[in-house]
């Protein structure tokens, strides 16, 4: 609905065009006073349309409030997300402890004098089972990554229903300085990182690549 | 040409395991005289210090990346003709042009096996 309308105006446009010889300071007053008339029913009009935008806006940031509140941030900042970390952390531990285990008991055996048989069998039977001992860090660690799995599938949940509720669009450019010293560092070094499955050449792929330059163009 | 298992290597990794299998396998080959280096900048180092036959490098590494160390030994007359094999995870095609155009020997792209590195080996020092 337009706020201002002519209809308001008509008191004053007749007023205005009634003819006058002399103003005198009766006129100007009663032109004040048809000016003030008129435009009440404008203000009426205009305070109608602002309280309902305000209504709107007041409705909107009650939403969001809420939005905000069932992302429960406290808790992915203070509680999820640090044990989450903790128990990348923990793998990558378990991962490193039990290679190097591994790595060690290959390299003792790799190294071992096997010219007295029965001595060596004893050392690479002794070997093998601390093998299979560290190789049961594939059992925590599987529990370890559910756990990661389940607070990331929590916060894609939450996130996915803030951005949806409040038609969220994504904005260009880096949260900090850092974050954009990494991302240009990656685009200037060509670093990708691992890929998954069908992400990347395979050996056999570069090897094409190296045998037929031409290939490459 | 066949290749002297006398030379120095130089493996360049960040990741002391990575080190530890590439050193294994060099053994297992028979070289003798290995090296390594955690970052490219590190690995430059060394390569200004001592005369290497052969280079094997990773690619993602901090804070100089093995492809800057790829291109820093090409412009180094001291260096430019130093055997080089990146041995990335880095499995893009846009990787292996960019290696390739930076002047590297061969690529291998992780995970490999001993008879992989063998055979690039090989393949560097038979061209």
């Amino acid at each position: 609905m337009a706020i201002a309308d002519a209809s308001h105006f008509d008191r004053l446009v007749d007023f205005l065009k009634q003819k006058r010889e002399n103003v005198t300071f009766h006129d100007i007053i009663a032109l004040a006073e048809v000016s003030a008339q008129s435009l009440q029913s404008f203000f009426q009009a205009m305070d109608a349309k602002v309280y309902g935008e305000l209504r709107e806006i007041a409705g909107y940031i009650e939403t969001m409030r809420h939005e905000i509140g069932a992302l429960q941030v406290n808790d992915l900042k203070n509680t999820r997300i640090p044990l989450a970390g903790e128990e990348l952390g923990a793998i990558v531990q378990a991962t490193e402890a039990a290679t190097n285990t591994i790595m060690e008991c290959a390299e003792a055996v790799m190294g071992a004098d096997a010219s007295d048989p029965a001595a060596y069998k004893a050392l690479v039977d002794e070997k093998m089972m601390v093998i299979f001992e560290a190789c049961s860090f594939q059992d925590i660690t599987g529990q370890r990554i559910a756990k990661v799995v389940e607070t990331l599938q929590h916060i894609e949940e939450r996130v996915s229903r803030f951005a949806d509720v409040m038609q969220a669009k994504d904005i260009d450019g880096f949260l900090n300085e850092s974050e954009r010293e990494r991302a240009e560092r990656r685009v200037k070094f060509l670093l990708h990182g691992p890929q998954l499955s069908g992400g990347g050449v395979d050996q056999a792929k570069v090897d094409e690549m190296f045998r037929d330059p031409l290939r490459m163009i | 040409m066949a290749v002297d298992m006398s030379m120095p290597v130089l493996v360049v990794d960040d990741y002391n395991t990575m080190i530890r299998i590439i050193r294994n396998l060099l053994k297992q080959l028979g070289f003798e005289d290995i090296d390594d280096a955690s970052d490219g900048s590190a690995a430059l180092s060394k390569l200004r210090e001592k005369k290497y036959g052969l280079v094997i490098s990773d690619w993602n590494m901090e804070p100089m990346t093995g492809y800057e160390l790829l291109k820093e030994v090409r412009a180094d007359p001291g260096l430019t003709k130093t055997p080089f094999i990146m041995v990335t995870a880095e499995s893009k095609t846009e990787n292996v042009i960019a290696a390739k155009k930076a002047g590297v020997n061969n690529y291998i792209v992780k995970p490999f096996n001993a008879q992989t590195l063998k055979t690039k080996i090989e393949a560097v020092f038979a061209e």
